[in-house]
């Protein structure tokens, strides 16, 4: 298979029987807002406005550099983000807006 | 990146001025939630009642249901039948992210391991939130290629003569592996099986051990 029929056949996450290296057995206790980010997820999925499934096709279509470069609930928010921006839930300008607001909170 | 660095709790209230900023992302996490709340698509209190419900799944629970199947025939039946009704109808167990369950029993002959080689799918509402290596590249790629060596790894090795099947996750069916009850427990009762169940064993990874010492 040539290097671009790799990139049409093999989308981010499908990873299943892959070369990869050893196992590292870690774990870490979720920060706060990776907790609040899953609860996040579940709450969404509840209402029927993000499932499961149309989550992780979302991470996968963060691409193969966002995939491998953030961390997992990382990938979780910006995914929601764009999912919610495509279903016309939210726009770019209502996000901005508000991370601008909760920045300046810290600010005082 | 350096929201990472720090532990604190956010959730509480008002933004403690002595700490430092959250990061891009927990900001991002932030803003999505009050406007998500702003148009009242979601309830305010919804997030922090779904974390109790995160912090109510642990692999305690998924002891109890394994521990019933070792002593419960009737129970262990119903179980591999239907996972999902028998944790409910047993144990109340409440399958919030309405999933299915099967649970894969090990025999002498079949040893099974689950996982989820596109994301994180997990029997969360039984075992609660998965270990980092779960989600991690090299346990997703190599345990549906080679699992003996996976499950070597974990110092798990599983005689030739053993098949080893490997069960692939998805968004609405969960797995959950019975293990084997370690011989040397038959006069255990249910409550000094359940503290011998780990999560690692309900995953598949390792076995049930009868650990010396910790039971009088």
């Amino acid at each position: 298979m040539t290097p671009t029929e790799q990139l049409v056949t093999r989308l981010p996450n499908d990873i299943g029987g892959l070369e990869a290296g050893r196992i590292q057995q870690t774990d870490h206790p979720l920060e706060p807002w990776e907790k609040r980010c899953h609860a996040l997820a579940d709450v969404l999925d509840y209402h029927k406005i993000i499932s499961t499934e149309e989550k992780r096709r979302g991470v996968e279509s963060l691409g193969g550099k966002m995939v491998g470069e953030l961390t997992y609930y990382e990938r979780w928010i910006v995914a929601f983000a764009n999912i919610l921006f495509q279903k016309g839930v939210l726009t770019p300008d209502d996000l901005a807006k508000k991370m601008e607001e909760i920045a300046a909170r810290w600010k005082g | 990146m350096d929201a990472h660095d720090h532990h604190h709790d956010h959730t509480a209230t008002a933004a403690p001025q002595t700490e430092a900023p959250p990061g891009y992302y927990e900001t991002m996490e932030t803003a999505l939630r009050e406007l998500l709340v702003e148009k009242k698509l979601i309830g305010a209190g919804e997030i922090r009642r779904q974390i109790e419900v995160l912090d109510s799944r642990t692999p305690a629970l998924g002891a109890k249901v394994v521990a019933r199947a070792w002593v419960d025939p009737d129970f262990r039946r119903r179980l591999l039948a239907n996972g999902r009704t028998a944790c409910e109808q047993d144990f109340g167990i409440s399958f919030y992210d309405d999933t299915e369950l099967i649970v894969l029993e090990n025999t002498e002959k079949v040893h099974n391991l689950v996982v989820c080689t596109l994301c994180s799918c997990y029997p969360r509402p039984v075992l609660g939130l998965p270990p980092d290596w779960y989600k991690q590249k090299a346990y997703r790629a190599r345990a549906v290629r080679d699992p003996r060596a996976v499950l070597a790894e974990f110092g798990t090795i599983i005689p030739d003569d053993v098949e080893i099947r490997v069960s692939d996750s998805t968004a609405v069916v969960r797995f959950l592996v019975l293990p084997r009850r370690p011989e040397g427990t038959e006069n255990f009762s249910e409550e000094e099986l359940t503290a011998l169940v780990t999560r690692d064993s309900m995953i598949g990874v390792v076995p049930v051990q009868l650990q010396t010492g910790i039971l009088s």
